[in-house]
């Protein structure tokens, strides 16, 4: 079984922490997806898995074994970097048998087992070539036959599409789910794109400034946010935010917007951010909600996103059907869906007010 | 197209042609002048083509056996014999080369790798270069005549000295081109993508058989190239070889340099043998990898 | 291993002759890897460099000649610099190596400059003559000497070439140039310049080759004419390579040694000795090993001195261009 657990792990680099405690459970044959922003320490903790790194403190346990004292090689793990790291001397038959040849792997398998992998990857028509004479597309799927071809428990992927045009990366990440399901092995993968992550995850693990923020399947990471920074990350256009305080009478107050909380329990005069996403906000017809003019519209084709100013620092973006006559300069009333406004605590950014 | 610029590309041409003809016309020159006989030496008009040419300049200097005596005045000197000079140039360059190829390459990957050495250590290593040869000279003398053999008598009772010997030019070549090695290797190993080792590691691969298979079969060019580099400039290496060497160890470019203090008039014949063969080889050699030469000058200044 | 993995794998062929390895054993194989090249390299240099360095600086503090044996040369104090740089010989030899370096590289540069502006320009040939360019670099730089010696004596073709002018002034054209002093000098320079413009040409080359070709462009389409662009678009770009050519050439023409044995030994009098070679006449001639000793201690400082302000200019270029985005 290829559970993984990671307990407790810290990593740093002198002075500076890249991992400042993880704690995760992955099940065995899951498709889980580190993601989060430049720095966050996704990719250490990837390494600390591999064992290319080793935790300052902290246990790596994959299977039912403590593998900290384990060789990366021993690990039983394939692993698919950014820049591929495709052996540029070698062909391609030799660069998916490297692996293989390590382990002294009789020749007769070695042709058979790479041939098997190199057909499951379409590229055996490439088996001759270098990886130089490769198109990006084509050494994506060299790399991803190499690690196949061990048969790991495990693979690990260090942002293996950055490199690739949009169009093929989406076409890479259906052959990735694709292989996730036909292999049955448990996926590790590391992002900085909200979207990947989305559409790959069976759960997402959201990082920052090297912690966890929240561990769930796509779509709760994405309506259930636990902190402002989860809610703010995902999403497209971003999550419309608006700070402001708690009045008297227990409502959310801010410039040019006023909401009933009903009966959460808010504190009067402590500070409330309220979060909504541009889908949910709606342009009222009926009298109800705030004024506000529209500043800027974006048509989308699928629909138009409409700029509000309504008073506050910044417009609220509202993404409307693309049949909704609006104009810029017209004054118009806005509102939000209700169940889907969510709260943050104005001073430490998590969730509030479940 | 105006005159003007119809001339421009025949202006440069002539140009360049003209600076290229200076710059062959030397080494012309010599190789005419070692297939000359004595008597076309200085003959005036000079001979730009020798009107006789003969091989025996070319004789006298391979000659395995003492010569020219009919040349020479003092019966002792053995002088215009090439063969043992070649010899120790052959081979104090050479495995001079060698070792300082192998450690320099070795810490090279270490200061890449690990960045032993702080950060500036490539640059830090290059002002060893600067120091005038002729400073170090003087020391080196004085450590390989005085002071090891003062010690080595002290310790074991056995006089050895460096002093004139091919172990001490050999290893002071070492040290003086570990900084050009170091330098090259560094940029020729930066080059290799570090996952590619840690790819290999994790397909189960030691360290040893990643460097084997996946790092020096793509820096094997760059050491070529670079010991080339070193060979060509201790081949040509003449103060430190001067000042601690001869007569028991007798560099190419020494041996040239004796002929300049000859008794009576200068050989220019046999010197012009000489120094074709100490040329010739390098020229080659130089054009070779002058290919990497030009590519590696910019230092990354202008735009990498 | 084997017992963790799912049942649906197949089996990997054991590989039995393979110890396991553990991170351990190779973290501190790690530690082997960045230490013992590091050692040996110190350690060369420690022995090779730092010890006669150090026993340099003693001597230069005894008083001592070949004509005594060690054991009998006794302490002098600085009495040994005093007398180097009460040495008119030596502040003579330092100046004219200076001239010498500084007419030679400013040739090099000038030339080399445009020899590599004129490369850059051709379309045919570029890989020929820049080979041709280079082969002067490569000639062993004794061989160098002995080749000019040969073109300069009073029989050579150099004074062939002058014949018509000879006749014109009814002077003998079998002119012996090296015995002239200052034509024995600018012999030493001009076989310098002949070798080493190779290497001035070589980064100016470079330096052409790598400019951006975007902002040419730019400036073209803003109208700027050739001799504009050239001015105020190429030549600050090229700065930093102007730059490096010149500290790297200096610090070597100061070295000037080679030449000045072979073509000239120091002569007609005095007038071709460089310090290098006033340093290895001290030593090696005239035996004089304490004076030796303590003028090439002076010569460290000066050159010190030097490459430190090399080293800024250079440090100091490579920051500029990282400040503004390129390297």
């Amino acid at each position: 079984m290829a559970r993984i657990a990671l307990r407790g792990l810290v990593k740093t680099f002198g002075r500076i922490t890249a991992v400042a405690g993880v704690d995760l459970e992955i099940g065995d044959g899951e498709f889980v997806v580190l993601v989060g922003p430049s720095g966050c320490g996704k990719t250490t903790t990837l390494n600390m898995l591999s064992g290319l790194d080793t935790p300052t403190s902290g246990e790596v346990v994959i299977g039912d074994r403590v593998v900290n004292e384990l060789e990366p090689g021993e690990r039983d793990l394939g692993m698919v970097f950014q820049d591929l790291a495709l052996f540029p001397h070698l062909t391609v038959f030799e660069n998916i048998a490297f692996g293989l040849r390590v382990k002294r792997v009789p020749d007769a398998a070695v042709r058979a087992r790479v041939r098997e992998a190199a057909e499951a990857m379409r590229i055996a028509p490439l088996l001759d070539k270098k990886p130089a004479q490769c198109s990006g597309g084509e050494a994506q799927r060299v790399a991803l036959a190499r690690t196949i071809v061990t048969k790991p428990a495990v693979f690990l992927m260090d942002e293996p599409l950055s490199s690739l045009d949009a169009k093929l990366r989406v076409e890479m990440r259906t052959e990735l789910k694709r292989l996730h399901r036909s292999l049955g092995a448990t996926f590790v993968y590391v992002t900085h794109d909200q979207a990947e992550a989305m559409t790959m995850a069976d759960r997402i693990v959201v990082m920052d400034r090297g912690r966890v923020q929240q561990v769930g399947p796509p779509l709760s990471v994405y309506s259930d946010p636990a902190n402002r920074f989860v809610a703010g990350f995902f999403g497209v256009p971003a999550m419309n935010f608006v700070d402001g305080e708690v009045g008297t009478g227990g409502q959310f107050q801010a410039p040019g917007i006023t909401l009933d909380l009903g009966g959460r329990g808010a504190v009067p005069g402590s500070r409330l951010a309220l979060g909504v996403r541009p889908e949910h906000v709606r342009l009222a017809d009926d009298g109800a909600g705030w004024p506000a003019a529209v500043s800027l519209l974006e048509p989308l084709g699928d629909g138009t996103l409409v700029f509000l100013d309504y008073g506050g620092p910044a417009s609220v973006v509202a993404k409307v059907d693309a049949e909704e006559k609006v104009a810029v300069g017209d004054r118009r009333r806005f509102t939000f869906r209700p169940d889907r406004v969510v709260f943050f605590d104005g001073a430490t950014g998590e969730r509030a007010l479940r | 197209m105006t005159v003007r610029r119809r001339l421009a590309p025949w202006g440069r041409h002539a140009a360049l042609v003209a600076w290229a003809a200076l710059v062959l016309f030397p080494i012309f020159w010599m190789i005419s002048t070692s297939f000359k006989d004595a008597w076309e030496w200085v003959a005036w008009p000079p001979h730009w083509l020798p009107h006789e040419p003969t091989l025996h300049n070319y004789r006298q200097v391979f000659t395995f056996t003492e010569l020219g005596r009919e040349l020479s005045r003092s019966a002792t000197d053995q002088v215009f014999n090439i063969w043992p000079a070649l010899r120790d140039s052959v081979v104090i360059c050479s495995l001079a080369s060698l070792a300082s190829l192998l450690l320099g390459t070795f810490l090279a990957y270490a200061v890449s790798r690990f960045g032993v050495g702080g950060k500036n250590f490539r640059y830090a290593i290059l002002t060893i270069r600067m120091v005038p040869p002729i400073v170090i000279a003087i020391p080196i003398l004085m450590y390989y005549a005085i002071m090891i053999p003062h010690t080595t008598t002290v310790l074991f009772g056995a006089r050895l000295s460096l002093f004139d010997t091919s172990l001490g030019l050999g290893l002071l070549y070492t040290v003086t081109t570990l900084p050009f090695v170091i330098w090259m290797m560094l940029s020729f190993i930066d080059e290799v993508p570090y996952t590619l080792e840690h790819a290999a590691r994790l397909m189960g691969a030691g360290r040893i058989y990643t460097i084997r298979r996946v790092v020096l079969p793509l820096v094997a060019s760059g050491m070529v190239v670079t010991f080339l580099f070193i060979f060509i400039l201790n081949w040509s290496e003449f103060l430190l070889a001067l000042t601690l060497t001869h007569p028991n160890v007798t560099t190419l470019p020494v041996l040239l340099n004796k002929f300049q203090s000859a008794v009576e008039g200068r050989l220019y014949g046999p010197q012009a043998a000489i120094g074709t063969v100490i040329t010739v080889p390098v020229v080659v050699l130089g054009i070779l990898i002058q290919k990497h030469l030009v590519k590696g000058f910019s230092f990354g200044m202008i735009r990498r | 291993m084997a017992d963790a993995h799912a049942p649906t794998r197949t089996a990997v062929v054991p590989a039995p002759a393979r110890r396991p390895r553990r991170l351990a054993a190779w973290l501190a194989q790690e530690r082997v890897f960045r230490l013992v090249p590091f050692v040996l390299v110190e350690g060369l240099f420690l022995l090779l460099l730092a010890i006669p360095f150090g026993l340099t600086v003693y001597i230069s503090l005894l008083k001592w000649r070949a004509s005594r044996p060690f054991e009998q040369a006794h302490f002098e104090g600085l009495g040994n610099y005093a007398d180097v740089l009460a040495d008119a010989e030596f502040w003579w030899a330092l100046g004219r190596t200076f001239y010498f370096a500084a007419v030679a590289v400013s040739l090099e540069l000038l030339i080399g400059f445009v020899l590599a502006m004129l490369v850059a320009r051709t379309v045919r040939g570029t890989r020929v003559y820049t080979t041709v360019f280079l082969v002067p670099m490569m000639v062993v730089p004794v061989v160098v000497g002995y080749n000019f010696s040969m073109i300069y004596v009073d029989s050579g073709p150099l004074n062939q070439l002058l014949a018509p002018v000879a006749a014109l002034l009814g002077v003998d054209p079998r002119i012996r140039w090296l015995s002239h002093p200052v034509a024995a000098q600018w012999a030493i320079i001009l076989a310098d310049v002949w070798q080493w413009t190779s290497l001035t040409f070589l980064i100016f080359l470079s330096g052409f080759a790598a400019l951006p070709r975007p902002l040419v462009n730019a400036a073209r389409v803003m109208g700027a004419s050739p001799w504009q662009i050239f001015w105020r678009v190429q030549l600050p770009l090229l700065k930093p390579v102007i730059v490096i050519a010149v500290v790297i050439r200096s610090m070597e023409a100061l070295k000037i040694f080679d030449q000045s044995v072979l073509l000239t030994f120091g002569g007609p009098g005095n007038s071709t000795q460089t310090v290098a070679f006033y340093l290895w006449r001290q030593v090696w001639q005239f035996n004089k090993f304490s004076f030796g000793a303590a003028a090439s201690m002076l010569l460290l400082v000066i050159f010190a001195a030097l490459i430190y302000a090399g080293i800024y200019l250079l440090v100091r270029q490579r920051s500029v261009a990282l400040a503004e985005g390129r390297g």
